[in-house]
């Protein structure tokens, strides 16, 4: 019974989160294991490619700010060296080549963050158009059959993980590296053996960073379970607050709502406790690192293995070399977040696009159309329509009646192309529609949809959203049409209103005018109403069936309708059930035949429905 | 928002006490390490041999002080915690608590997307806001008093560096701040923009290929992606110009303190150590400004957060139980707790009450004299001067074109709005003197959206009746005419309700939404035009059993189907406002014009029908 095609879910009210959303997707956010991290990883480069003067520049210039980093606290003891050895002359020289490295880490630490920014921004704002083109351009099918909140998330969340990656961690990760390479390195040449014994610190920070971010992962995941299913009553609840005050159902919303806010309270503080307590931990372990440096080194010296002006190096050494490894430890869950992300966003980059037809035009077309055994499913095995035959000729205006689920409005999907049938053919004028330009096809056929679409812009760009070139007499027209101008002219700003998002501002009734308007506009060759008035009264109706009668004269049009008032004066009407076509004929002729169809009319007109 | 705070204010101050203890020990570290490299070491006062079992002792006691330290860390770490987070759930709820009690107008005038934001993302700003008072303020005050206390007991001309120093590092924040703060809440505006154009293709996809507007699209996402980008870029350059500038501030007070420690040194003044011991000092203060900065933002942000909370918090619902409930309110606490007792005796006998329209005449709704208007809109009237009355038990169709005002006029009788003039009576008492609980347990709606949750389909309609039997379930699904698609479905009452009910069709959602006004058992019935996506068989059959099974009940069904209303014991037609006729069919026809005038655009020919009767 449901069919995909109903999933296109209006515009209102799914108000976008930013991090901290709901739905599985969030679930993991807390660090999650990519599936193919290196083929992902790979493909992240690539982005990378494609900035190489900044990634290079950025490398250089960390490089520099690296040696910098490393070489001033040599300069610094020195200074002070100088002070205790009492040579203060030589003082100010040194004091001024520290200046130097000053002003050149300084200038280093600049051009790093603005190279990062420029980087960060420019490969954030490519995979978001890059995504975005992808989205557009997706079948409609992958959209009906996805979540639109997983799809928005993977365009939000996903990629503004992957952005803020790039920009904090990818220089902190590189400088890190370095400097734990250079420190090593250089601790190496000093003294081995204390150098090895350093490397107890590492040991010790490396344990403490497994243990405690393995016990923050599950209590950070655990949080965003319970936030997202917090955020997610708060926005249903919202959203649907009519219906909680009509079922006096408020003490009950506000029981559930506090029970998992309590619970997202106990889970946070356990799992905040956890992340705080990760500074500590690692102060003690670095000045636990110091104490083995200095006694171990002393013993050393002592026995005059090593100099003294050796330990003062280590010492600094140790410190240097303790906060990059903090830094790489946490890093490391950050990146493989966003790589997961990055899987993600890979993914839907890798959906086939929608097929674009061929090259044949419909300048000449005069809009017969004709379905010559269509066979359809949105489902394997759930076939929706059966051996569809019927021949629509130009200038008729054919009407679609049927229960729901009778497979209506699958026929307008199939005729826009928004979903390929399995077999059979569809043509126009003689052409199968697979071979006609995609574009070409749309552009001469507008649609009015069951779910009103309006974006967030003024009437005015609503209207002429289906023809931008259209002069506003030709809107106004089209408006009057439509029956909506006597309604926009009454709005405060007219036609430059803004409707807000969803047009909630606009009853249901005056948002179907108003995308009948949009596609009188369009002026095309084939209009197709699919329950376009069904929120309208039937006088208003009929005032806009009169107008299309005007406009659609010699075009074809086909509308589907409950109400058989709407449909009466169609030159064809077909009734459908279950996928089938059971009669066709025009109103009189299907009176006559006291079938399906006059029974529908009889429970209608006749009928005693209350 | 004390308010809130009081409650854990032990928390709130053993916080800052253990922050202290932290912090102390930050503060001693320094001096037992310099301890150790000039004594242990260095050995200076030993003529340059070291002190091993110094170095071990000073160094396992460093060791201690360091582990004290963290502890007080963890712990202020822990109250913190306890006390903010418990602060933000208490708050969150209160703003919850509020938001459900709002009144239509005023969620309107907030929007539901300003509402859900509120409840979330600024309740945790406020939350980060308490967090970084209690812990970065103290943490960086105390910082920033201990070392310049410090580092003026090593030496007064110390001090003057820090004292040149620190302007500077003021003025760079606080120009930063101002330079930055309104960045952010543009950055947020662009973001929404960028996200709101996606939300828009995606939701509206079907339209956007309808009319190859793809490129059009990628060029309006562009546009804002762009914006977002550009703005993203200022903010991080902003930075990227912030850390280099105070790291010079801070290194260039580093050199003047060596080489003003020179001087002092020569002039013997001062020891060696004591001018690292300053620079240590000097980095901890200036870093405590730069976290002051920080700690700045946070609260900015949390100051702003709070005050849209506090809009909210505000907020006195415009529409609240009358004051003659206020006595009736009482005995219906007593009633509640009666049944309550009486539940505990035997479920049975807890529910009969419950059941059945209550007062078995009751559900007479009268209109006197009302006109409305929508609150915060420009005050065009909405309904004019109507008046109507319903008796118990009639069914009343309601008929007009759209925007006549025949939702406003339906959303009146439970009060979702209040009447500008005029009274609207349910069961000769005036709505407004009814309780609001009991007033709406009165009357069942049926909206024009039907709003379902993402739970089971058994959960959503059981909020019609919490404690419907299975065959109650049952025998309103069938009048609803719904039991049939729900029980195709494989799991039956027990299928999921997607998101929005995005995996039901329009008419199916709506018989979900009738069944449950069903199931409430209301004296008042009220269908918002929420049969308008079934067929019309399925339409036929469910007023059937409307008119079978609920003979007692008050019907009110807004239509646009003559069929559908042609059997209502009266239909009212509303035209801009105004009720122009209420009668029967037989006599609309007759005598309303523009009865006739719907009836004609709903029939081809009306002599066709005469004909077929």
């Amino acid at each position: 019974m449901s069919e995909p095609n109903k999933q296109s879910a209006q515009m209102s009210a799914q108000p976008i989160r930013m991090p901290g959303g709901r739905g599985p997707r969030n679930m993991m956010q807390q660090v999650e294991k990519p599936k193919e991290g290196k083929k992902t990883l790979g493909r992240l480069i690539r982005y990378f490619q494609k900035e190489k003067k900044l990634v290079i520049g950025l490398l250089v210039v960390v490089v520099v700010q690296v040696l910098c980093s490393v070489y001033a606290p040599n300069l610094q003891s020195k200074a002070i060296d100088r002070i205790t050895e009492g040579e203060f002359d030589l003082l100010s020289k040194v004091l001024i080549s520290m200046l130097i490295v000053y002003a050149i880490a300084g200038l280093a630490t600049l051009f790093q963050s603005l190279l990062s920014a420029h980087l960060s921004q420019r490969m954030v704002k490519r995979m978001r158009e890059d995504l975005f083109g992808k989205i557009v351009n997706l079948p409609i099918k992958y959209l009906d059959s996805h979540p639109h909140g997983d799809i928005m998330s993977r365009m939000t969340n996903d990629v503004e993980n992957i952005s803020n990656t790039v920009s904090q961690s990818l220089s902190s990760l590189v400088s890190g590296v370095l400097t734990i390479i250079g420190t090593v390195a250089m601790m190496v040449w000093h003294c081995w053996q204390l150098a090895i014994l350093s490397c107890v610190t590492v040991v010790l920070t490396v344990f403490a960073t497994k243990f405690l971010s393995g016990k923050m992962r599950t209590f950070f995941r655990k949080r965003q379970v319970l936030l997202g299913s917090l955020n997610g009553t708060v926005e249903e609840m919202v959203t649907g607050y009519k219906t909680v005050v009509a079922y006096n159902h408020q003490d009950e919303v506000i029981q559930e709502f506090e029970d998992t806010s309590d619970q997202l309270t106990k889970v946070g503080i356990i799992a905040e406790i956890f992340g705080g307590s990760m500074g500590p931990v690692m102060n003690v372990i670095n000045n636990i690192g110091f104490v083995i440096i200095a006694a171990f080194g002393g013993y050393f010296a002592i026995n005059g293995m090593i100099s003294i002006g050796v330990i003062s190096a280590f010492i600094v050494y140790a410190k240097q070399f303790g906060r990059p490894i903090n830094e790489i430890a946490q890093l490391y869950g950050q990146i493989q977040t966003a790589i997961a992300g990055a899987e993600r966003v890979f993914a839907i980059m890798d959906e086939p696009e929608e097929d674009k037809g061929g090259s044949k035009d419909m300048e000449k077309a005069k809009g017969v159309i004709s379905f010559r055994n269509v066979n359809f499913s949105y489902v394997p095995g759930k076939q929706v329509l059966y051996d569809f035959d019927l021949d629509i000729y130009a200038g008729h205006k054919v009407a679609l009646v049927g229960a729901t689920g009778s497979g209506k409005t699958t026929v307008v999907n199939l005729l826009m192309r928004f979903y390929d049938i399995d077999s059979g053919e569809i043509l126009i004028d003689g052409v199968n529609i697979k071979d006609i330009d995609c574009n070409e096809l749309r552009r001469n056929t507008a649609i009015v949809l069951q779910d009103t679409v309006l974006f967030s812009d003024t009437i005015r760009s609503n209207l002429k959203y289906s023809n931008p070139q259209a002069s506003d007499e030709a809107m106004i027209e089209a408006a009057k049409m439509s029956n909506s101008h006597t309604m926009i002219t009454r709005l405060a700003k007219g036609y430059d209103t803004e409707l807000t998002e969803s047009g909630q501002n606009l009853s249901q009734g005056q948002r179907q005018l108003l995308s009948i308007g949009r596609a009188f506009l369009a002026d095309p060759k084939i209009l197709i109403l699919d329950e376009a008035t069904s929120s309208v009264d039937t006088r208003t109706e009929k005032h806009i069936q009169d107008a299309m009668v005007r406009l659609m004269k010699d075009r074809t049009s086909v509308i589907i309708a409950h109400r058989l008032s709407t449909i009466q004066d169609a030159d064809f009407i077909v009734v459908m059930d279950q996928g089938r076509i059971v009669e066709t004929g025009n109103h009189e002729e299907l009176i006559e035949k006291k079938g399906r169809y006059y029974e529908l009319y009889m429970t209608q007109f006749a009928g005693n429905a209350i | 928002m004390f308010r809130y705070l009081k409650k854990y204010w032990v928390f709130a101050l053993l916080a800052p006490l253990f922050m202290i203890g932290e912090v102390l020990m930050d503060l001693v570290q320094p001096r037992l390490m310099s301890t150790i490299i000039d004594e242990g070491v260095l050995g200076l006062s030993n003529q340059g041999v070291g002190d091993l079992k110094l170095i071990i002792v000073t160094g396992l006691q460093m060791i201690g002080l360091v582990a004290i330290g963290g502890t007080c860390g963890v712990l202020c770490g822990v109250f913190t915690n306890l006390c903010s987070q418990n602060f933000g759930n208490d708050m969150r709820k209160a703003a919850f608590r509020k938001i459900m009690a709002l009144s239509f107008e005023q969620t309107d005038q907030f929007s539901t997307g300003s509402l859900i934001t509120r409840v979330t993302n600024d309740i945790t700003q406020i939350q980060n806001m308490v967090s970084q008072c209690i812990r970065g303020f103290v943490r960086n005050i105390m910082l920033f008093a201990g070392g310049i206390a410090s580092m003026m007991l090593l030496d007064i001309s110390f001090g003057v560096v820090v004292a040149c120093a620190l302007p500077f590092l003021v003025i760079c924040v606080a120009f930063f701040l101002a330079k930055v703060t309104p960045l952010f809440r543009v950055l947020q505006k662009k973001l929404d923009r960028v996200n709101s154009v996606m939300q828009e293709n995606v939701a509206g996809s079907r339209v956007v290929k309808a009319y190859v507007k793809e490129e059009y699209e990628k060029k309006r996402f562009g546009d804002a992606n762009e914006d977002l980008v550009g703005t993203q870029l200022r903010i991080l350059t902003l930075s990227a110009y912030m850390t280099p500038v105070m790291n010079i501030v801070l290194n260039l007070s580093v050199v003047a303190v060596i080489y003003i420690g020179g001087i002092r040194v020569e002039q013997g003044d001062v020891t060696p150590g004591s001018v690292m011991a300053a620079i240590t000092y000097l980095s901890q203060i200036l870093h405590s400004v730069m976290m002051f900065a920080m700690v700045f933002q946070t609260i900015s942000r949390g100051t702003a957060s709070y005050r849209r909370v506090k809009e909210v918090m505000d907020c006195v619902p415009v529409i609240a139980d009358g004051e003659a409930a206020m006595m009736s309110g009482e005995a219906a606490t007593v009633n509640a707790e009666a049944a309550l007792a009486d539940e505990k005796a035997g479920p049975t006998h807890g529910k009969a009450p419950r059941k059945g329209p209550k007062g078995a005449a009751g559900g007479r709704v009268e209109f006197r004299n009302v006109s409305f208007a929508y609150p915060g809109s420009s005050g065009e009237a909405v309904l004019n001067h109507v008046n109507l009355t319903i008796e118990p038990g009639e069914t009343l169709a309601i008929l007009g074109a759209t925007g006549s005002g025949k939702s406003s006029l339906v959303n009146l009788i439970p009060r979702f709005y209040d009447v500008t003039e005029g009274q609207v009576l349910v069961d000769g008492v005036d709505v407004k003197d009814w309780k609001l609980t009991e007033l709406r347990d009165t009357v069942a709606i049926a909206l024009q959206k039907s709003e379902l949750f993402s739970t089971t389909i058994r959960k959503n309609l059981l909020w019609g009746d919490s404690e419907a039997t299975e065959e109650e379930l049952e025998k309103a699904a069938k009048d609803a005419q719904a039991a049939e698609f729900i029980h195709a479905k494989s799991e039956g009452y027990d299928t999921m309700v997607a998101e929005k009910g995005m995996s039901l069709s329009g008419g199916q959602k709506q018989r979900l939404s009738i069944t449950r006004a069903l199931l409430k058992n209301a004296k008042i019935l009220i269908f918002d035009d929420s049969t308008s996506a079934l067929d019309l068989k399925t339409e036929a059959k469910l007023y059937e059993a409307l008119r079978t099974h609920y003979k007692d009940v008050t019907k009110i069904m807004i239509a646009q189907r003559i069929a559908s209303v042609k059997g209502a014991n009266r239909i009212a037609v509303l035209d801009n406002g105004n009720i122009v006729a209420c009668d029967s069919h037989e006599n609309l026809m007759k005598s309303c014009e523009i009865y006739q005038d719907i009836y004609r655009s709903q029939l081809k020919a009306g002599t066709e029908v005469s004909a077929d009767e």
